[in-house]
């Protein structure tokens, strides 16, 4: 709660940096690509849950999707919710296990990373998600077996006492020709998937060729929110990290020595999702998943969390240069679900 | 006879048990693509270095503490043992995590100082942690075989010409090697089986590589690389079990006299060991607890850590009396006490692999709470029996036989004979599996019930997280329990001690 009240004060004190990257204070409208019409549903019209559910839930982002299950437990007193936590990668793999041995114990998956939610669906039998759900989502991620639920675009974080924007190419592949230090956590799903990204665009050898050079200037955290702390106490120059990771730091450290570097057209600015697989279907876990795309959710994301909300409608968080200013590659996130050989590649480099 | 049986049967079944995990790891294994390449060799090479210094720094730590608590004038050496066992209920994980946000540019040092320090990282930082947290064993076994030296040796020795230097190497350490030797197996054991420490400060060893591949769907790899792990673990239990004891009958107590200026050095040296050991961490997580309070934090972690820990003592003590009885009667019986505590040697994530499988193919265990019990118990039994064993050694069947002969049923004579003489080996046996049950991450990730998160868990989870801030209450909270277990593990080994008459 104290720390929710900070937040607030510190947005109303005007200690965000809505303009810090580049993007105009204008940037912070409405999102892009909404069905005029279509607007949010508020979590007042749905009916009550009632029943039990258990998720996996990958990456809990730091207690911000607990407090959402907490809010949605506490208006739903009928719903039992057995929550099992871990990283999005590991869960994936416990639900693949489990599907191989017949005895998927989860209704719903919910993971910030949509690598992780394909392969669930291609090992698990997913249910196909109803249509009603599916039409609430912004045009793009529309998908047939998960739901996003949340958007996040891949960034290069950098230490702005040591170098400005500027200093870095805005090519991705180019990195790893500078003098700079990295840091990068290849642990964790989101940036497997960036690699998966790189493998689709630039081609299995060009990848391979990356990672080990990157090897040889990249310092390993555990996380991608340790990468950016990293960068900001100058323990590396710059980093690889989800957009929101950085927006968080500097709501709670607004001098905090941290800014975001966007690339062009290729993986190092992609943009992934975080969603739910419906594992089990009943109209219970249906129900659940339209919890997380009521105003209410979508706005808390957005506001607290910093993610991209991704039914139509919703702002778009603080910080944050507008879409339609970045250049994202023209990658299905679909296709991120083929990570063996990523992982084949992370190996190789001795990177994993 | 039929007693005698029972106890062989629950040994053997016990032994039985703790092998099942290996086998399903060689099934898992079978598959596994060899060519991890230079990989596997770094792993090894990582491995043993750690291993290595670890011990030798547990052992340049641990035995002059060692002499300083058993035979020497320092004032207040009981205060200071108990201080200086005092690391055992810090787990090393949390003085990982410490270490980890301490030192290093930005750390919590420069933060609160101003003056910028190295991180403490890689082989010689995790080393450095592992140390200050496993010198304790070498400690205690290396002053249990002091404490059974006759004094009057060494004044011989003495009285004959020959310095004190050169009488502490020609005439005790050969006699106390074997204490040395039991610490530093012990804490080579620790070392091998250590996931969290070496995952914190990046160091590749085979414990962080095998989670890594068990969460990158290498299962295949991570049950080949846990078995080619076992194999070190071997190697450690093979040299423990050629340590011999030898005893000799104290006579007269050894005291050493300390000129001032080694006095001063070893104080000085001892409140150093300290303040990285124990000071340094509550000072880091005292500053996360003011800094970002208490937070959302949840009280029940706590009861989540205690009770399968509980659970888990209760079951290993039951477990241990028939197989200590075993090992007490004959050699059959040591033979499957030396299999059923094969599991201490078994790492928590090799343990949680292969009970994850063990689950997945009997469906009423997956994720339960009585398969996370299990895994303690197979893990954590040796220590119970280790406990109970020296007590039930004490009791004389004659004893019970002259209760018996005067009318009391067998339950009887067990109630009021037997188990009043194996209570202290009882409660400090269960109260070490508590405490390394409670303590225990790895195979708990793997194993826990889902929705049940614990003070380990959630550090854990805080950690990969990044929002160091939150572990201030589960680690501090941590170390409290562990704190309250091992008093009582040390309490009931004092009374055990008593009773054998040291």
């Amino acid at each position: 709660m104290r720390r929710r009240t900070v937040l607030k004060a510190l947005a109303a004190a005007g200690c965000l940096p809505p303009a810090a990257y580049g993007g105009a204070p204008g940037a912070t409208g409405r999102g892009e690509g909404g069905s005029p019409g279509a607007g949010p549903v508020s979590v007042d019209s749905l009916p009550k849950l009632d029943g039990e559910l258990t998720m996996y839930l990958g990456r809990g982002e730091g207690g911000l999707y607990e407090n959402i299950l907490a809010a949605i437990r506490k208006r739903n007193p009928g719903l039992e919710l057995n929550v099992r936590r871990g990283p999005s990668t590991a869960l994936a793999n416990t639900l693949v296990a489990e599907a191989r041995a017949g005895r998927v114990r989860a209704d719903l998956f919910w993971s910030i990373d949509a690598s992780s939610l394909g392969i669930v669906a291609e090992h698990a039998t997913a249910a196909k998600v109803p249509e009603t759900l599916r039409r609430q989502l912004k045009p793009g991620f529309q998908y047939a077996d998960w739901i996003a639920v949340s958007g996040r675009i891949r960034t290069v974080p950098f230490n702005s006492r040591r170098l400005a924007a500027g200093d870095l190419p805005d090519s991705v592949m180019a990195l790893p020709d500078t003098d700079f230090r990295f840091g990068w956590a290849p642990a964790y799903g989101a940036f497997q998937s960036f690699v998966t990204a790189m493998r689709l665009l630039e081609g299995e050898d060009a990848t391979g060729a990356w990672l080990e050079r990157m090897a040889g200037k990249a310092t390993e955290y555990a996380g991608e929110f340790g990468v950016v702390m990293a960068t900001s106490r100058g323990e590396v120059d710059a980093g690889f990290a989800n957009h929101y990771y950085t927006l968080r730091l500097k709501q709670g450290q607004p001098d905090a020595s941290v800014d975001l570097a966007f690339t062009r057209n290729d993986a190092g600015c992609l943009v992934n999702a975080s969603g739910v697989t419906i594992l089990r279907e009943s109209e219970l876990a249906v129900n659940f998943v339209r919890h997380l795309l009521t105003r209410e959710v979508q706005t808390y994301l957005a506001r607290e969390a910093y993610e991209i909300p991704l039914v139509a409608g919703v702002p778009t968080p603080e910080g944050l240069p507008p879409l339609a200013e970045l250049n994202p590659p023209q990658v299905d996130l679909e296709r991120l679900a083929d990570l063996q050989p990523t992982l084949r590649l992370l190996r190789r480099a001795g990177v994993l | 006879m039929k007693r005698l049986s029972f106890s062989h049967l629950t040994s053997a079944l016990v032994a039985l048990a703790v092998l099942a995990p290996i086998a399903v790891l060689a099934v898992l294994a079978s598959g596994a693509e060899l060519d991890l390449g230079g990989q596997t060799t770094a792993i090894v090479a990582n491995t043993l270095a750690l291993t290595a210094l670890t011990v030798t720094g547990a052992v340049l730590v641990g035995v002059p503490m060692a002499v300083a608590t058993a035979h020497t004038d320092l004032p207040g050496r009981q205060v200071w043992l108990a201080l200086l066992a005092a690391p055992l209920a810090i787990p090393s994980y949390i003085g990982a995590f410490a270490y980890f946000a301490a030192f290093g540019p930005g750390g919590e040092l420069e933060t609160l100082t101003g003056l910028e320090t190295a991180s403490v990282r890689g082989l010689f930082g995790a080393a450095l942690v592992m140390t200050l947290y496993t010198y304790p064993f070498v400690l205690l076994t290396t002053r249990a075989s002091l404490r059974q030296l006759d004094g009057s040796l060494v004044d011989a020795a003495r009285s004959l010409g020959l310095p004190l230097g050169q009488a502490l190497w020609r005439v005790v350490l050969p006699r106390v090697r074997s204490g040395i030797a039991a610490g530093g197996l012990l804490v080579a054991l620790y070392t091998l089986s250590d996931f969290a420490t070496p995952a914190i400060l990046r160091l590749d060893t085979f414990t962080r590589i095998i989670y890594v591949e068990y969460n990158a769907f290498g299962l295949d790899r991570a049950a080949l690389l846990s078995l080619q792990l076992l194999a070190l673990v071997a190697v450690v239990l093979i040299l423990e079990s050629r340590v011999g004891t030898e005893r000799e009958t104290a006579q007269r107590p050894l005291t050493l006299a300390l000129r001032p200026g080694v006095r001063a050095g070893l104080v000085a040296a001892m409140t150093l060991v300290l303040l990285a050991a124990v000071a340094l961490p509550a000072l880091v997580f005292g500053i996360w607890l003011w800094r970002d309070g208490a937070g959302d934090f949840d009280p029940v972690l706590v009861w989540n850590s205690a009770y399968p820990a509980l659970l888990a003592a209760a079951a290993a003590v039951i477990v241990a009396l028939p197989v200590a009885h075993a090992a007490a009667a004959g050699s059959a019986g040591r033979w499957l006490e030396r299999i059923a505590t094969l599991g201490f040697g078994i790492p928590g994530i090799v343990m949680g692999t292969a009970l994850v499988y063990v689950g997945l193919r009997l469906d009423f265990l997956y994720q339960t709470m009585a398969l996370l019990v299990i895994g303690y118990v197979l893990r954590f039994l040796p220590l119970a029996v280790g406990a109970i064993r020296t007590s039930v050694a004490r009791v004389d069947a004659n004893l019970i036989g002259a209760a018996r002969s005067l009318g009391a049923s067998p339950l009887e004579a067990f109630r009021r004979v037997g188990l009043p003489l194996i209570l202290p080996g009882v409660i400090a046996g269960g109260a070490l599996v508590f405490l390394e049950a409670m303590r225990e991450l790895p195979a708990t990730l793997l194993l826990r019930p889902t929705g049940l998160e614990t003070l380990t868990t959630e550090l854990w989870q805080v950690y990969e997280a990044g929002y160091f801030g939150r572990a201030a209450m589960p680690g501090l909270l941590l170390i409290a329990v562990s704190a309250v277990a091992l008093v009582f593990t040390l309490s009931g080994e004092n009374r055990l001690n008593k009773a054998r008459g040291y």
